[in-house]
């Protein structure tokens, strides 16, 4: 290793030869030059490098909520603390990122765009929450077809084009379901459980996606079982922040996007009865 | 309509102010110096019938090709410049050959008209993509005879300015005007394939210069079961033979 | 003296690529009996050993009389339909409305998949109908479009599970002295749930619901039960 500031981190000339920075520029110099081969492979995505953790999302009476946290963690490292990945397309539409955050960013200006072009004088479109769902699983598809993922999980959710709350997941890999209740990552092992439970106990029929079979759900409930949800991540998934936003959606009211929340009467008495893993402490 | 020539038959694909394309309008002149085609769609199979022009003795007639298999259950006949058929054809077998690859089924009468049709529309500028083939409108009008399960026996007259109608009887070519008039006071619905291959072989007679036999006439047909065949010379001869017998016997029923 | 990086530099490259395919479990089953078919599928979508959706359907009216399911990586599944839907809307487009007879859509479906041969489609597709006859009709596919039409056919995760059961079942394998003859609707119905009730037991990616497509002449139905959640 070479330990001259300006040439840290690279392998020493007198070992290893001079280094060849076209291999560190390949890439800059396939994109202007695309006729021709570049000498060294063009190289996509391999691995999501800033990630946000989960998005969870549910259904209630007439309306989805959905939560994710603010933390961009760089590998184990809690590099960013404010990013908002509850995207509001529309007061019908919400999609909520997981994954890498400079996917994210792309997904962002995708949406934007999208939303420009279909909003001229002579056009107008209004995308409903599955147009939005049906239009990323389309991008996310084809991207993963080029080998060239934008590496992220989604949760679209909001009011579809039957005027019934909607809520499905896209991934990377273009697999798309729905479900009264969906999560990405660590949340599937986390709070998917307390969520089914919840909605086990409602008497939800997952088969029905009518706003009748929900009419046992109310906001305030289900808003708190979202809550007890990020409470649960925070306490278990390592890469997760007590920052996060909730947004609401629903029939009567519209779209609700609350920022800033903390979680709340948690009890971290369980700390100091926890042995081992470096703390100084031997048994 | 020579008459009123203007600068505006010089481009293929600009209208004249009285909203005309004079090359299109004179590719279907075209097809009026063209040898007689006629075709006949009966309950039973469709019959085709084209005059062959046999210019000089020393001619091979049997290297005028002017009815051609496009598959096995649909056939062509066809006037005009007849190179330009040539690659119409092809169009054609590719497309035939193609539905039955991508189906696994026989292509319908009408969806291959159609579809030689769309070629026959791209002498204009290539649109986004597609590119432009040709220089010109084809000088050529075909009489397209197939039979599928679904409309049985059918007849299509497709012309260069990309139209196609389907007919019970048509005849193009230059003695069409005469022919089509006969076809329209002879043709009923009853006629068996019989009864059109003499009614076909006697207009030509009324229509050709040259005297009519075996040499200059050929007939084919396309029938559910034995599909598109080409006369032989001898059956056409035969037939000639017949409608001759039939002639004598209406003048000795005159006389 | 060897370094860090002399030690990199000896060790084989590490693989680390994109996996484009995963495994969304779930299975399906199509049987024919003499003026009808069905195709049925378990709705449970899975990856690993997370259940995603209880209630995702896979199995499809296409049109036509024409039930289809393309089972295995649900993305390239979902794909491969909608394809198919807008390749028969350019056939009635092309054809004059004319109905796409079951031989047809197996010959396009097969070229769908060939057409990506190289980067595949990870399914195992099957469809369901009625011939130009009327009789009922089974076709099955492999990842890359070789087909068959057949009287049965069960596809994805517990495939191997159900097909020797339907062997026995309705081709009468290993029955002597049983002729062959068609089932009825209610005997292939009874058959189908058992086949899912019973992969449902043995495979953990098999279960939650089971959604029956049936084709008549009349045209098609839809039957749902429930099978267990575990």
């Amino acid at each position: 290793m070479d330990h001259d500031p300006f040439r840290w981190g690279r392998p020493r000339d007198d070992i290893y030869g001079k280094y060849d920075y076209s291999i560190a520029n390949s890439e800059h110099y396939f994109q202007e030059h695309k006729d021709k081969y570049s000498e060294f492979p063009r190289m996509n995505t391999q691995e999501p490098i800033v990630t946000g953790t989960s998005v969870i999302g549910i259904k209630f009476e007439d309306g989805i909520i959905m939560a994710a946290d603010n933390l961009g963690s760089y590998g184990s490292l809690s590099r960013f603390t404010d990013i908002e990945r509850l995207i509001e397309f529309n007061d019908k539409t919400v999609v909520g990122i997981s994954g890498d955050i400079s996917d994210l960013q792309k997904i962002e200006r995708l949406l934007e765009e999208l939303k420009i072009e279909s909003s001229y004088d002579d056009v107008n479109i209004e995308f409903q929450a599955d147009n939005i769902h049906k239009y990323l699983r389309n991008v996310l598809y084809s991207r993963r077809n080029k080998m060239d993922p934008l590496w992220n999980s989604l949760i679209v959710g909001g009011i579809g084009s039957d005027n019934e709350p909607f809520l499905k997941y896209v991934d990377l890999l273009g697999v798309e379901y729905a479900s009264p209740a969906l999560s990405t990552g660590f949340g599937n092992y986390l709070a998917i459980p307390i969520l089914r439970k919840f909605l086990e106990e409602k008497g939800i029929d997952e088969t029905k996606t009518d706003s009748d079979n929900f009419r046992n759900i109310k906001e305030e409930e289900a808003r708190k079982c979202v809550l007890e949800c990020m409470k649960v991540l925070f306490y278990r998934d390592a890469r997760s922040l007590n920052k996060f936003s909730i947004v609401t959606i629903s029939k009567k009211n519209g779209i609700k996007l609350e920022k800033n929340l903390k979680i709340e009467d948690m009890s971290w008495e369980f700390a100091k009865d926890i042995k081992g893993y470096g703390n100084g402490q031997r048994y | 309509m020579f008459l009123t020539r203007s600068e505006y038959d010089r481009g293929v694909s600009t209208f004249s102010p009285e909203g005309r394309l004079f090359q299109v309008e004179y590719s279907l002149q075209a097809i009026k110096l063209g040898s007689t085609a006629i075709g006949i769609a009966t309950s039973e199979g469709v019959i085709l019938g084209v005059e062959k022009r046999v210019t000089s003795p020393l001619l091979e007639s049997s290297s005028i090709e002017k009815i051609v298999e496009i598959d096995n259950h649909i056939g062509c006949a066809m006037s005009g410049l007849t190179a330009d058929a040539r690659s119409m054809i092809d169009h054609a077998r590719v497309a035939s050959l193609n539905h039955n690859l991508y189906y696994d089924e026989k292509i319908q009468v009408e969806t291959l008209t159609q579809s030689v049709c769309d070629l026959a529309l791209r002498f204009g500028e290539g649109v986004d993509g597609e590119e432009r083939l040709m220089s010109r409108p084809f000088g050529v009008a075909l009489l397209i005879a197939g039979y599928d399960d679904i409309n049985g026996p059918q007849l299509y007259h497709a012309d260069p300015s990309g139209t196609f109608y389907r007919y019970d009887a048509k005849a193009i070519g230059a003695g069409s005007e005469g022919a089509q008039a006969e076809l329209n006071n002879e043709y009923h619905k009853s006629l068996t394939l019989k009864d059109a291959e003499l009614l076909i072989l006697k207009i030509l007679k009324q229509v050709m210069e040259e005297k009519l036999d075996s040499n200059n006439a050929q007939l084919a047909s396309v029938t559910k079961d034995e599909g598109f065949r080409i006369y032989s010379d001898e059956e056409t001869g035969k037939i000639i033979q017949e409608l001759k017998d039939q002639e004598d016997d209406d003048i000795a029923e005159a006389s | 003296m060897s370094s860090d990086y002399s030690n990199i530099k000896d060790s084989a490259p590490i693989e680390h690529r994109f996996n484009p395919y995963s495994d969304n479990g779930g299975t399906i089953l199509g049987i024919a009996g003499e003026d009808f078919a069905v195709l049925a599928g378990d709705t449970r979508h899975t990856t690993g050993y997370s259940i995603n959706s209880r209630y995702e359907p896979k199995v499809f009216d296409v049109g036509d009389n024409i039930i289809m399911s393309a089972n295995g990586f649900s993305a390239d599944g979902n794909s491969l339909i909608t394809n198919f839907k807008t390749n028969l809307q350019w056939y009635h487009f092309n054809n004059n409305e004319e109905k796409l007879k079951i031989s047809s859509a197996a010959r396009l479906i097969q070229h769908l998949l060939y057409g990506k041969r190289f980067f595949p489609y990870y399914v195992h597709t099957i469809i369901a109908g009625l011939d130009e006859n009327g009789k009922g009709a089974v076709y099955s596919f492999d990842p890359v479009g070789s087909y068959e039409r057949e009287q049965c056919r069960a596809g994805g995760a517990a495939a191997s599970l159900i097909m020797p059961f339907l062997d026995n079942q309705v081709n009468f394998k290993n029955q002597a002295n049983q002729p062959l003859r068609y089932l009825s609707l209610n005997e292939v119905l009874s058959l189908v749930k058992d086949a899912f009730s019973s992969a449902t037991e043995r495979h953990i990616h098999v279960g939650d619901y089971l959604e029956i497509l049936i084709v008549t002449k009349e045209g098609v139905r839809t039957e749902l039960y429930p099978l267990k959640r575990d």
